[in-house]
């Protein structure tokens, strides 16, 4: 088991955004996290990266408790995420944004970056040449020298993701990758998110795009209202009545409305 | 010949170039990972003054005293950092800003230590112990055709110039590397770098810790250079004036912080009409650079454009790295 939900509840203030939520993650698996919005996927994304502290409920990856831990030490663990807002370092050059992302796995500290002793250099070099080959994964290789902020908006989500790879996650989060991308893009994405998948890496996604979803997924979550209301494989999900009552309404909720 | 050469009030001028340029890049490394600190003053003052005491009062050799003042500099650095880490932008310069108030308060009223609002004088001369010990083993700057005092400034701008060129490289080095890369994610997202496993906390509290010690070394580099001081030296003024060498040059690069201390010292000096508005025209500089290039004079992209320069003909040269 990769990452184990248990009975998590999360309350601000007087409002519910989840209650009681409890999914597990296999290895290997593409798990998609879908919902209308406001069902709270997004506070699940932050609470399993300690972003938020659950009101209720634990947390373990790999059987180990992971809820209470800072964000960089679940990083660390091996859990990286993207965020539905990208949000890369602007000010910094492709490669650097990438590099960045191996923080965690590197060790240099203020000494060894200053007289640049074999081992700093071995390490800067490393992580330089792995940032080259994420960013040819990610297709972004001839833009390594230009400025995050300057990339198109596809690209920026594309360098979010090879960021987040530097950092060997064991388990990815995706917030809406797939937002604001066109068609081809998305095509892109989907073996894009495949290709990750077969790198060894777990995969949790977010995602609004139903083809998307469908396609890429293994199994599906769908929150509504900050409850679990269904759980098994994109056929079943897709012809849930519940699941379909959440995204389209009732005739019932037609009549109040 | 070089005694002609060598004027003591130039070398004046140039050693406090040097020492502004260190206050500079105290400013530029607490920036560095997006914290603005007005504490540089009060920090400044906590050098100075550790220095002075045990030199004058205890017979300390000056290396100890100058470790020792930047080394509770330091300590004053994490002390203040530490609880800062809740603050941000405005609210932070305001919270430093308190800090270098309350240690010049401090200096104030602690008469029977510091003498108060008189300040200490007769602190031992950088240069003039420098001179002693080299008289001891038989050298007389003669040889070099220079007067005592023409060596003493000299040996004074020599060392404080070695001191300056280390820590640029310090520093220029450090913001290429893993270290710097965790400053300037976590000055531009914070949220973003401690997802990225970035330690946010520690990185926070080093780089205000090394603008701390870096402040605390330029205070107690000015007191064997000037030989007195007083809190009158460390005010709120000083602060300001600091914080404008590097906004100023550009707070983004090591650069930056060389060219506005530069730029800013010497511009008192060679007009000398315009020396008692100073503070007039730092604040109009102040308002100006914040409306048309708040990044400062010198930017990242100008380093850049000027490295893609340097790259090329190098280029032209050798193939591969």
């Amino acid at each position: 088991m990769v990452l184990k939900i248990n009975n998590i509840s999360k309350q601000f203030g007087g409002i519910t955004a989840l209650s009681n939520v409890s999914f597990s993650i296999t290895e290997g698996e593409i798990l998609g996290l879908i919902g209308p919005n406001g069902a709270g996927k997004t506070t699940m994304f932050n609470m399993i990266t300690s972003v938020l502290a659950p009101t209720s409920g634990d947390i373990s990856f790999y059987d180990e408790q992971i809820s209470g831990l800072k964000s960089h030490q679940i990083t660390t663990k091996g859990i990286c995420r993207t965020f539905q807002n990208i949000r890369l370092f602007p000010e910094m050059t492709v490669i650097e944004n990438v590099m960045t992302g191996s923080h965690c796995r590197t060790k240099s500290g203020v000494w060894k970056s200053v007289f640049r002793t074999k081992s700093q250099k071995q390490e800067e070099k490393e992580i330089y040449d792995k940032a080259k080959q994420l960013l040819e994964t990610v297709n972004l290789l001839k833009e390594r020298e230009t400025l995050g902020k300057n990339l198109a908006y596809g690209q920026q989500r594309r360098l979010e993701i090879a960021r987040a790879l530097a950092s060997e996650p064991k388990l990815l989060l995706l917030d809406e990758p797939a937002a604001g991308m066109n068609e081809q893009e998305t095509v892109e994405l989907h073996r894009l998110i495949t290709k990750i998948r077969d790198m060894g890496i777990t995969i949790l996604l977010i995602e609004h795009d139903m083809p998307l979803v469908m396609k890429t997924c293994d199994r599906i979550v769908v929150l509504n209202f900050g409850k679990k209301i269904a759980e098994g494989e994109p056929k079943a999900i897709q012809s849930n009545p519940e699941v379909i009552k959440a995204y389209l309404g009732t005739e019932g909720d037609d009549d109040i409305a | 010949m070089l005694g002609e050469l060598i004027n003591p009030y130039y070398l004046q001028v140039a050693s406090f170039i040097l020492i502004n340029i260190i206050l500079g890049l105290s400013i530029y490394v607490t920036l560095a990972s997006g914290q603005l600190s007005l504490g540089s003053a009060g920090f400044m003052a906590v050098g100075a003054y550790t220095t002075a005491l045990l030199t004058t009062n205890f017979e300390v050799p000056l290396l100890v005293g100058i470790l020792a003042g930047v080394m509770l500099a330091g300590i004053f650095g994490i002390i203040v950092g530490i609880p800062s880490l809740r603050l941000r932008g405005v609210f932070l310069a305001i919270a430093t800003l308190g800090f270098g108030e309350i240690v010049r308060v401090f200096i104030v009223n602690t008469e029977s230590l510091t003498k108060g609002a008189i300040g200490i004088s007769g602190i031992p001369q950088l240069g003039r112990e420098i001179l002693d010990k080299l008289e001891v083993i038989g050298f007389d700057p003669e040889i070099l055709g220079l007067k005592a005092n023409q060596f003493t400034f000299l040996i004074v701008f020599i060392l404080l110039l070695i001191i300056v060129i280390v820590l640029v490289c310090f520093f220029s080095r450090q913001k290429n590397s893993r270290v710097g890369r965790a400053f300037s994610a976590i000055n531009m997202d914070e949220q973003a770098a401690a997802s990225m496993g970035i330690n946010v906390t520690y990185y926070k509290v080093l780089s205000f810790t090394q603008g701390a010690m870096l402040a605390g070394l330029a205070g107690a580099l000015y007191a064997h250079v000037l030989s007195y001081i007083s809190p009158a030296d460390f005010t709120y003024h000083k602060a300001v004036e600091i914080l404008t060498f590097s906004v100023f040059g550009g707070s983004e690069v090591v650069g930056g912080a060389i060219f506005g201390a530069t730029f800013l010292t010497l511009l008192p000096e060679t007009l000398r009409a315009i020396s008692e508005y100073r503070y007039m025209i730092y604040g109009i500089l102040l308002v100006v650079m914040m409306a048309y290039r708040p990044q400062g004079v010198i930017d990242e992209q100008m380093m850049r454009w000027f490295k893609r320069r340097k790259g090329r003909r190098q280029q032209h040269g050798t193939e591969n790295k």
